[in-house]
């Protein structure tokens, strides 16, 4: 049995001391963040870029997906306890979790979620092991063209999956694309749009845009908002469902399980859309759903399992294509390529023990997540009472350690405040900016793809469409775009990202 | 015409301004063929692109469904006007400037621009923010870990609402010696504890 085999290697890598020490450190940093409202996972990756350098690149991958499953956890109890979401992938829980809590049935709230989320997590982690190996192999036999027209499909993706409006979408992926392009040309040794500036010949920062545009545009807006200071009072009582209670929530967790499982592969996929497909699903397949927002406990199961289970599987394009499906992949490519390892199927042949420790070390930081959200759940909640006055001043100044310690450069400050007024710009317009971010790391990978398949077909642009593959990647990307154009559909999409805001 | 769609006004120009710029830029480049694309290609083609899709955002913030009021954010037209007079000048004699008058001046008058460009946004916390971040770049250095981190939290803690000159302070010195502790000591990253005096 290979797969065995596999995760034979896996838990060597996982479970060794200083492995288990990151995965540890890595799921606590995302529970807390996932408390905080006001801060996010990738913001919080974005801050520990620069910390990796320093860490194997095994250990350095674990810890930054523990943060980003961890926060999933997290996120539910604030969701439940102040009815604020701490995580955008918990605002549906906000729903029936608060409800619960009000009722003083936040404990059985909290142990489902929890629950939920470890049952999730190992099915998605095993879905990773069996789903990835075959398609690592697929992958490599991709030539140029049809890793080309993936990446399109995928970047599609992403706009159908942004919310509003679908034009600005697609010009933040541009504009994302052409951000991507600053710096050095591999095949000319051209300093493109570098103004002479000698720190712009090597690019943009990665982290001083997801910083800016992520953790800057969070800071003000808040500070803008005004603090909401809620005083918190709810009881948490006993923690442990009633068996009925989780005997009634079974099939949530296991829809939601599914859902999220296969949502997170998607391109543009995740965690968001995981949770909300997930609450919409158990609002249809359930007899009394009038009880829905009333505090029905499947109305926490379910999207709790389906973040969970979507953030995790929303790893396998990751590894196995090295093409990032949302925002916080795009972080982890970024992370490995700062390793200096490049993305793509031949990490699982040639890194095996990076590729299958990471894995296992899913199940592992799940395992330890159910942990440090039962039984801690009172030091989390007296974290909640912080307020943002002393939280925020030292947030911003880990993020501007973070990014100058990324090359020892001040220059790096001005594009990340630059990148923060851009970053404020944008929400305030209304044009997302996680496209943006997938478009600049796809950016270089992209033009140089697309070079390579016209020199192999002699200059015929028509290779795109001969080639099967990437014919069929191309037929499904027209067709999304196509179908998210039609006026029914856009207002289906519509009616399903209300509800988030 | 009247703008029915704020969001979109401003956004479609942005787009339109930003294809625009790549568009142009990128004719220093050679463009090479399909065949043998040289580094302008791309950016040629993406950049029109761009520049198409602003124009059609912006051309729709004038017969939008949804409405949002013009004025999104508080956008001063003095501040920015002001950021492009210092700024523009400063960027093309830069090197004269450097040679000339050595390296303060080129701050003073780059830093005058870049505070003048955040002002022009408006809100006092959004400017203040990203203004601290960038002195903190450059203080890192020549200041210390701890004179630059103290100075950061009281500019910070000073954009937030609520300022309570004691609570900072504690603040402060509490995440001085904290970072000294994690980043320099823990993690070995290179930067001064404290600032370089006389040599």
């Amino acid at each position: 049995m290979e797969l065995l085999h596999n995760l034979y290697i896996g838990f060597g890598v996982a479970l060794s001391t200083i492995n288990l020490w990151y995965a540890f450190i890595g799921c606590l940093l995302g529970t807390l963040i996932g408390v905080l409202p006001g801060i996010g996972p990738l913001a919080t990756i974005a801050m520990l870029l620069p910390v990796t350098f320093t860490l194997n690149p095994t250990s350095a991958l674990i810890m930054l997906a523990g943060i980003y499953y961890g926060a999933q956890y997290g996120g539910s109890t604030t969701a439940i306890l102040v009815n604020i979401p701490g995580e955008t992938s918990s605002a549906i829980t906000v729903l029936d979790g608060y409800q619960m809590a009000r009722q003083g049935r936040a404990g059985p709230a909290l142990g489902i979620a929890a629950l939920g989320s470890f049952i999730a997590g190992s099915a998605a982690t095993l879905v990773i092991a069996v789903a990835a190996p075959p398609l690592a192999e697929i992958a490599l036999k991709f030539g140029p063209a049809e890793y080309f027209s993936l990446m399109v499909l995928g970047l599609v993706g992403a706009v159908v999956l942004a919310h509003g409006s679908v034009l600005k979408a697609i010009a933040m992926i541009i504009l994302g694309l052409l951000l991507g392009l600053v710096g050095t040309d591999v095949n000319s040794g051209v300093a493109r749009f570098s103004f002479g500036v000698p720190e712009l010949t090597d690019g943009l920062g990665f982290v001083g845009i997801a910083m800016g545009m992520f953790g800057y545009g969070e800071i003000i807006l808040n500070l803008e908002k005004g603090e909401t200071t809620e005083v918190f009072t709810a009881k948490v009582g006993k923690l442990l469902p009633s068996w009925d209670e989780f005997a009634y929530s079974t099939p949530a967790i296991i829809r939601g399980t599914v859902l999220g499982s296969v949502l997170g592969i998607l391109p543009g996929g995740g965690a968001l859309l995981a949770s909300f497909a997930s609450y919409a699903v158990e609002k249809k397949f359930t007899r009394d759903r009038q009880k829905f927002g009333e505090g029905n406990i499947r109305g926490v199961a379910g999207p709790e399992s389906a973040n969970n289970a979507g953030a995790q599987t929303s790893f396998i394009p990751m590894l196995t294509l090295g093409i990032p499906s949302n925002a916080i992949m795009a972080m982890m490519i970024g992370a490995m390529m700062i390793q200096g390892i490049a993305p793509g199927p031949q990490v699982m042949t040639e890194k095996p023990q990076l590729f299958w420790g990471m894995i296992v070390s899913m199940w592992v930081g799940n395992a330890m997540l159910v942990i440090l959200n039962l039984p801690l759940i009172g030091i989390w909640i007296k974290l909640l009472t912080v307020p943002y006055r002393i939280l925020f001043p030292s947030i911003l100044l880990f993020c501007t350690i973070g990014v100058y310690s990324v090359q020892n450069s001040s220059f790096d400050s001005i594009q990340t405040a630059l990148f923060g007024l851009f970053g404020y710009f944008c929400v305030k317009t209304e044009a997302e900016p996680a496209p943006m971010l997938l478009g600049y790391i796809l950016g270089p990978l992209m033009e140089e793809n697309l070079r390579r398949a016209m020199l192999l077909s002699r200059g015929d642009p028509t290779v795109f469409f001969i080639r099967p593959i990437s014919s069929v990647m191309l037929v499904f990307a027209i067709l999304l775009l196509i179908i998210i154009i039609l006026p029914n559909v856009r207002k289906t999409r519509d009616q399903a990202f209300v509800e988030e805001d | 015409m009247q703008i029915k769609n704020g969001k979109d006004f401003w956004s479609g120009l942005m787009f339109t301004g930003f294809g625009v710029a790549f568009f142009v830029l990128s004719r220093d480049y050679t463009m090479g063929s399909a065949l043998r694309m040289g580094p302008g290609y791309f950016p040629t083609v993406l950049g029109a692109l761009l520049a198409i899709l602003g124009l059609m955002v912006f051309a729709r913030s004038f017969k939008s469904s949804v409405e949002h009021p013009w004025r999104i954010f508080a956008f001063n037209w003095k501040l920015f006007l002001g950021a492009v007079i210092v700024g523009i000048p400063a960027f093309i004699w830069q090197k004269w400037m450097y040679a000339n008058l050595g390296q303060w001046p080129v701050y003073v008058v780059n830093g005058i621009g870049i505070v003048l460009f955040f002002a022009s946004f408006g809100k006092r916390s959004l400017y203040q923010i990203l203004v601290i971040t960038i002195l903190f770049g450059y203080m890192l250095k020549p200041a210390g870990l701890v004179i630059s981190t103290i100075l950061l939290i009281f500019g910070a803690a000073a954009a937030g609402h609520e300022f309570k000159f004691k609570e900072v302070a504690i603040m402060a010195i509490v995440l001085a010696a904290v970072s000294s502790a994690a980043f320099v000591y823990g993690l070995g990253l290179p930067f001064p504890v404290w600032p370089e005096l006389g040599n």
